[in-house]
């Protein structure tokens, strides 16, 4: 009696999938050999020929094990990339902005913050308070739907600080790319606004997301770690 | 015996022309595509496993674990109504693929 499934467990060792998917490809591969050789047995083939052309159907347990994997696994890349971080990043950036426009038409008046204390020059900030509050939990909504969806902790990291990348591209990529591009442009202003506006737009909307974010982050982790520890 | 790259490329025809009729598992769908084809067309593990993974991934089939008579758990195979909407169009492919080799070759019995 040959013990395929071991025989099968020892040469697709490499392929990573999922413990309980890995487990059902080698009964399956596994069952597929028995068979074969069952079928060479019947067929009159001493024990060693059965074995030797059973196990000839498979030139290469390398090359067979990278094509289940990108068989089984290239679609769910592309899905739970999807899953894990675009979706909770799209909707948590238009959630973010919905709840700013909001907070502008019927909000409070905001914070302005000139880069001389109180007194109000320019460069100036202007600070939406509640819409800076409204961001720990989009943050932590942004962690719940990522960590939800299996995502590792850089994408949901990602997911979390997804609503401030655009204005992080303003502030860091199309503004320093304006002043070098445009006469026009107050360029000793320019400096303390550039920094006035990453620390309005970027810095304290990133921190808020984070506030909100990252205990749900860990929580969830925490709970898929016991979880895991349970069944093992 | 027919080459590779063009067995490579009936695949998946031959696989889901063999499921249009009944669920089967990895090596009944085998041992019937060599029986129908006359040996022409044989799939191995290698060939066909990761075919059936892919079509299954795309929808196409769905496979499920069942107990045969004998107590031996098998991996059986069947036709999703997606993939029976599929087959269709890559037969019609197919036979313009050898109705034009057929004018061109001007080969009696393709």
């Amino acid at each position: 009696m040959h013990d395929w499934e071991a025989l099968v467990r020892e040469r697709v060792a490499g392929i990573s999938l999922e413990p309980e998917e890995l487990r059902e490809v080698i009964a399956e591969l596994a069952g597929h050999l028995e068979e074969t050789f069952e079928q060479f047995r019947r067929q009159g083939v001493t024990e060693v020929d059965a074995v030797e052309r059973t196990l000839s159907q498979v030139k290469s347990w390398q090359s067979l094990s990278r094509k289940i994997q990108i068989a089984r696994c290239q679609e769910n890349i592309m899905t739970n990339r999807v899953r894990q971080v675009w979706l909770p990043g799209f909707l948590m950036l238009f959630l973010s902005l919905i709840l700013l426009m909001v907070i502008q038409f019927i909000g409070p008046k905001p914070l302005f913050v000139s880069i001389q204390g109180w007194r109000m020059t320019a460069p100036v900030a202007v600070i939406y308070v509640p819409w800076l509050l409204s961001l720990l939990l989009v943050g932590a909504m942004g962690a719940y739907l990522a960590s939800r969806a299996g995502a590792s902790r850089r994408a949901t990291l990602l997911s979390i600080m997804f609503p401030v990348l655009p204005y992080s591209v303003f502030f860091v990529i199309w503004i320093p790319v304006s002043l070098i591009l445009d006469d026009h442009v107050g360029h000793n202003t320019m400096f303390s606004a550039l920094l006035m506006g990453l620390v309005a737009w970027v810095v304290l909307p990133g921190v808020a997301l984070l506030a909100g974010g990252l205990p749900v982050q860990i929580l969830k982790s925490r709970r898929r770690a016991s979880g895991q520890a349970a069944r093992a | 015996m027919i080459a590779p790259g063009i067995k490579r490329g009936t695949a998946e025809l031959a696989v889901l022309s063999v499921l249009e009729d009944e669920p089967l598992h990895g090596y009944e769908m085998a041992r019937r595509i060599a029986e129908q084809t006359h040996g022409a067309l044989r799939f191995t593990l290698a060939s066909l496993y990761p075919l059936l993974y892919k079509l299954e991934k795309r929808g196409w089939v769905c496979g499920s674990w069942e107990t045969s008579q004998t107590g031996r758990r098998r991996r059986c195979y069947r036709l999703t109504t997606e993939g029976r909407k599929k087959l269709a169009p890559i037969r019609q492919e197919w036979a313009e693929l050898f109705r034009a080799l057929k004018r061109l070759t001007k080969v009696s019995h393709a």
